[in-house]
Formats: C-alpha cells, sequence, structure tokens
C-alpha cells in the first residue's frame, strides 16, 4: 500500500488500486477529496485561501494554493484520468478555526464557504464532510474502494460516512 | 425508474433552488411540476400523478395548511408523500403540519445536502 | 386614515438585538447563501442606494421587518444562491433573492426571539431606499462582499 502524500497548497490525481491520497495538517485549510467509483479515479486538493483574487500571481504559480483555481484544477485533472464529473463523489475535510503562526487570521469558515459555493456553482452536491471545530486534521482517501478517514488532533481515526443533516429535517408520522 | 414531483413556493428563485437540487441529487427526475400556491397546486394535480409534493407554507390564495387539508380529503391524493419547506421554526407550526398529514418538515435555510438526504429518506420510504 | 405602527413598549423589545440578528443571519447566509456573516459597527451611507425588502408580521406580535443591502451585494448574495455568474443573471433576480433572504431571514429571526408564538408573515416587497421605521430594532453587520442593515419595528395596528 503506497501512501501519496498531498502537501499543503498541492493536489495529486491517481487510479492506482494500491495507493491511498493523504494529506496533514488541515488546520483552517480545505482538504476536497473527489472519487469515481465506476473508473476507481481519485483526487486529493488540500487548499490554503479562499479565493486567488487575493494574490492572482500566486495563483499562476501555484493554483492549488485557492479554492477556485484548486477546485477547478482538481476536477480537471480527475476528468482528464478517467473521472466522470456526474459519478463523483465530493467529500470536504479541515476548515478548523485555528490561528495560524501570527495569531490572528482564521479563515477555515471562509475556506470551507468558498468550497461550498464553487461546489454547487459547478454543480455538485458534497456527499459527506468533517469541517469545523478548533482542531487539526489528517485525512485519507483509499483508492481501491473511495473510502475516506479523519483522524483529528488527539483523536482516533475514525471514517467519514455519507452525512446526516437531520437537524433541518423532522419525520412524519 | 423516474418520479415526478410539484414544487409549491410563491418564490420563483426558492423553487428553481429546490429544482437545482432535485436535478444534482442523481435522482431519476420524470416531471418536476411547480406552483406558486396551493390553489395552483390543485390545478397542477388534476389529471397528474406525482411522487412527492415538495410545498411552502406562506403563500397567497390558498396556503400550505389548506393544501395539505385538501390533500388530506382526496382518495387519490391523499397518499402522495408531502414534505413542508418553511422558515417557521416553531414547534406548535411543526406538529401542526404533521398532524395535517405531512410526512416530513424542512426549515428554512437548509443546506442543498439537507434537501437531498430528505427526499431520500421520503422516497426510500415509500419504495420500502 | 392611514395604518400607523404604534412605537412599542420597551417590554416588547427583545434583549441582545444585534448578537441575535448576526447568529441568526450567520445560519442563514452560509447555509444556504455561502456568506459570511459577521458583526460590525452601523454604517448608513450606503442606504441611498440600497436594495430593501420589507414585510409585515402579525399574530401574537406584529410589526415590520426590513432588509437593506447594496446593489453589488444584492448581485453577489444572488449570484451565490441561484449558483451562477453575476453575469448571468436576469435584471430581476437579485431582487428576487434578496426578497426570499428577507422572508427566510424574518421567519428564522422570528422563531428565535420568539419561540412559542404564533406568527404569520406577509409576502416581502421590494421597497424604495428612503423606507425606514421609527423606534426600530436595528442592527448592521457586514458579508465579504458588503453591509448588511436589518431592522424590526414593532407595534399594534390602528386600523381606520
Amino acid at each position: 500500500m503506497k501512501s501519496l502524500v498531498v502537501g499543503i497548497s498541492d493536489c495529486k490525481v491517481s487510479n492506482d488500486l494500491d495507493s491511498v491520497l493523504v494529506t496533514y495538517a488541515l488546520g483552517s485549510c480545505i482538504a476536497v477529496a473527489l472519487y469515481d467509483p465506476a473508473t476507481k479515479v481519485g483526487g486529493l486538493l488540500h487548499y490554503m485561501l479562499p479565493e486567488s483574487a487575493l494574490d492572482t500571481q500566486k495563483a499562476q504559480d501555484n493554483p492549488f494554493m485557492f479554492a477556485d483555481t484548486g477546485i477547478k484544477a482538481l476536477f480537471k485533472a480527475v476528468a482528464a484520468s478517467g473521472g466522470h464529473p456526474r459519478r463523483m463523489v465530493v467529500r470536504l475535510a479541515g476548515g478548523a478555526q485555528v490561528l495560524d503562526s501570527q495569531g490572528v487570521f482564521q479563515i477555515g469558515k471562509r475556506n470551507y464557504l468558498a468550497a461550498r459555493k464553487i461546489l454547487w456553482k459547478a454543480g455538485v452536491l458534497i456527499s459527506a464532510e468533517a469541517v469545523g471545530g478548533e482542531v487539526s486534521r489528517t485525512t485519507r482517501l483509499d483508492l481501491a474502494t473511495g473510502r475516506m478517514w479523519i483522524r483529528e488532533a488527539g483523536g482516533i481515526e475514525k471514517e467519514l460516512m455519507h452525512s446526516h443533516s437531520s437537524k433541518k429535517a423532522v419525520e412524519g408520522g | 425508474m423516474a418520479f415526478s414531483v410539484l414544487i409549491v413556493d410563491d418564490s420563483a428563485v426558492m423553487r428553481g433552488f429546490i429544482r437545482r437540487v432535485l436535478t444534482l441529487s442523481g435522482f431519476e427526475v420524470g416531471e418536476c411540476l411547480e406552483a406558486s400556491n396551493g390553489e395552483e397546486a390543485l390545478a397542477r394535480l388534476e389529471g397528474h400523478s406525482v411522487d412527492v409534493i415538495l410545498t411552502d407554507i406562506n403563500m397567497p390564495k390558498m396556503n400550505g395548511e389548506e393544501l395539505l387539508r385538501r390533500l388530506e380529503t382526496d382518495e387519490r391524493l391523499r397518499s402522495v408523500p408531502t414534505v413542508v419547506i418553511s422558515t417557521d421554526a416553531t414547534k406548535a407550526r411543526i406538529l401542526k403540519m404533521l398532524s395535517l398529514g405531512a410526512d416530513g418538515y424542512m426549515t428554512k435555510p437548509f443546506s442543498p445536502e439537507a434537501l437531498r438526504e430528505e427526499l431520500e429518506r421520503v422516497l426510500g420510504a415509500r419504495n420500502a | 386614515m392611514p395604518e400607523q405602527l404604534q412605537p412599542a413598549s420597551p417590554v416588547e423589545e427583545a434583549p441582545e438585538f444585534g448578537p441575535v440578528v448576526v447568529r441568526v443571519a450567520a445560519e442563514v447566509l452560509e447555509t444556504m447563501f455561502f456568506e459570511e456573516a459577521l458583526p460590525s459597527a452601523c454604517e448608513h451611507a450606503w442606504l441611498a442606494q440600497a436594495v430593501s425588502a420589507q414585510l409585515s408580521f402579525e399574530g401574537s406580535h406584529c410589526g415590520e421587518f426590513l432588509l437593506s443591502v447594496p446593489p453589488g451585494t444584492a448581485r453577489s448574495i444572488a449570484a451565490g444562491f441561484l449558483g451562477v455568474d453575476p453575469e448571468e443573471m436576469s435584471e430581476t433576480q437579485p431582487g428576487e433573492v434578496i426578497l426570499e433572504l428577507a422572508n427566510i431571514l424574518c421567519g428564522a429571526l422570528m422563531s428565535t426571539l420568539w419561540p412559542e408564538s404564533n406568527l404569520s408573515l406577509g409576502t416581502p416587497e421590494l421597497v424604495s431606499a428612503e423606507h425606514s421605521f421609527p423606534a426600530a430594532m436595528h442592527c448592521c453587520f457586514s458579508l465579504p462582499e458588503g453591509m448588511v442593515a436589518v431592522s424590526i419595528a414593532l407595534g399594534s395596528r390602528d386600523a381606520a
């Protein structure tokens, strides 16, 4: 089992069934995981900032730093490897409200909302997410099965299952 | 198997939001009917059968409460699952609508994913 | 004689109006409009050109709710909700989305401020920029794309 490590402001796509895509230190950053269960192509993006307009030069140098350029590049790369947009399972992790090294700049929520807005515009619904809170996370995507695991700092690893937003719905009799 | 839906809300943009969720959810949507109030909804249902009705409460001409009452008295329509989608999150209102025959109740705001899950639940129950 | 809203007595006003509005607005805007709402000092210079939506409510409480946003902010909120680029919207869509935002925000606020109440909301309408209330509960907050102002006036209606 090979680990393909995705760094900060980085993205990797693969269809190698012996590999696992993994990224660490998801504080306020967001990881976007795509997986096509039919062709078993998967991609993992780890971005830091919500909008490339904040720094267009940096976005040109590294599109994976930003939500808009990064998610676009991720979809393109997964499609080029045989992933079909309509079949894609999309999951998010990260977006915690943690202090960065300066101690003041907390953009976890804005990073998360940027992903949701971009995915809604792209016509894609999110299957599951592990976001918010105040702790850093690690995540891995198994390309053979499409299963995804999350580990919060100080916690044990748990599988990320299809989310249940039951607080918004009330079941009738 | 394709399913058909009736969306009842006096806001065209809200109907569009719901329609978009349906399209993106991976359901096989056959007919997607729309109405801007209860009266129009009943008119749309004449001669059409649908698999689920999504309705707001606060609408002019005929509101969601009255629509549910009418649906309950109709032999053909009373078994169609109905989900209320409303800004009113008070317990009294939720219980009232459930007692009038609603199969589910979603309060606005809701995420696209929450609406998809509610539809999966209601349509899954229908097919069970 | 036109209907008049009488100024509410102090006991009718909900405590901590500003923080409650920002908390409820944040939930509404994040969940369905993908926008982040943050507390902000009041700033009203932009109100003259604002897109404003008003609706009335009645039942155990009655009054008026007013939501105002700058035109550029309205377009941005609308594009996010509809899932389109701003250029793809029709002329009327930003206003329609702001009307629905007012409807949702008013309903959510009523349910939070007065959870045991029995209220019905009227149909929201776009109103002119000069529209304002006397003696209203009011607060401003900010989105990345601009300011938002919310006002509620409570009172009994004196029929003609």
